[in-house]
């Protein structure tokens, strides 16, 4: 399962309208795509799950995607979420 | 579908109507009820009627009503009373606190999301973390 590692930029964290905007656009393709941050994970698709988990500025979130369109899924949801965020180091 | 929101003031819905339109966008329709008829703080149950008509004549399926507090309850209940048994049927009442719910319940509702997913949705608004965990 193809996933994306990202850190988070903006000062105000992931808040509410990149949020609302990261829903719909994931909710475009038809993979199960979800965020995982501070051990937790969240339906990309629903924005109560992705507010839920407090994405906070300077943290690292990974985005995941499993299905039919999962590695166009993360392009697009990567692109879509910049200008907040920033590709992560890579893991040591 | 569309969302009906009431509040005893005019200028909370408003404010908050825009707020919806800025996170989920401007395909949802958003019709509201507040306060009362001559502009004081208060409901209306004539309003309340003519907002979600206004909803279910627009072209949406159904309608998602959100309230405040206290008599907005009994407003929406005479309001709704005036509807018929068909157009009454289309109308979901959402126990979701306004503000937060409204907001969740539209980009929910932006995505195509069903009236069941976009009311359960609201309803997640009581509970929703706004903290990070400690």
């Amino acid at each position: 399962m193809p996933d994306i590692r990202l850190t988070v930029i903006d000062p105000s964290g992931l808040h509410a309208r990149p949020a609302a905007r990261f829903v719909q656009a994931a909710s475009r393709f038809a993979s199960r795509i979800a965020i995982q941050h501070d051990g937790r994970e969240a339906d990309a698709k629903s924005l109560i799950a992705l507010l839920g988990l407090t994405i906070r500025p300077s943290t690292e979130i990974t985005l995941t995607a499993d299905g039919p369109d999962a590695d166009e899924a993360l392009t697009a949801l990567a692109a879509e979420l910049t200008p907040y965020v920033a590709a992560a180091e890579p893991a040591g | 579908m569309g969302l009906v929101l009431i509040s005893h003031s005019g200028k909370l819905v408003e404010g908050l109507r825009e707020m919806v339109a800025q996170v989920a966008g401007e395909d949802v329709p958003v019709a509201t009820a507040g306060g009362t008829s001559d502009g004081r703080l208060g409901t209306s149950a004539p309003q309340i009627e003519a907002a979600i008509r206004s909803t279910l004549d627009g072209g949406a399926d159904d309608a998602l009503v959100l309230l405040d507090l206290g008599s907005a309850a009994l407003s929406l209940e005479l309001a709704l009373e005036e509807l018929d048994e068909a157009d009454r049927a289309r109308v979901r009442i959402s126990e979701a606190p306004l503000v937060e719910g409204a907001i969740l319940a539209a980009v929910q509702a932006s995505i195509g999301a069903s009236i069941d997913d976009v009311a359960a949705a609201a309803d997640g608004a009581a509970t929703m973390a706004k903290l990070p965990r400690a």
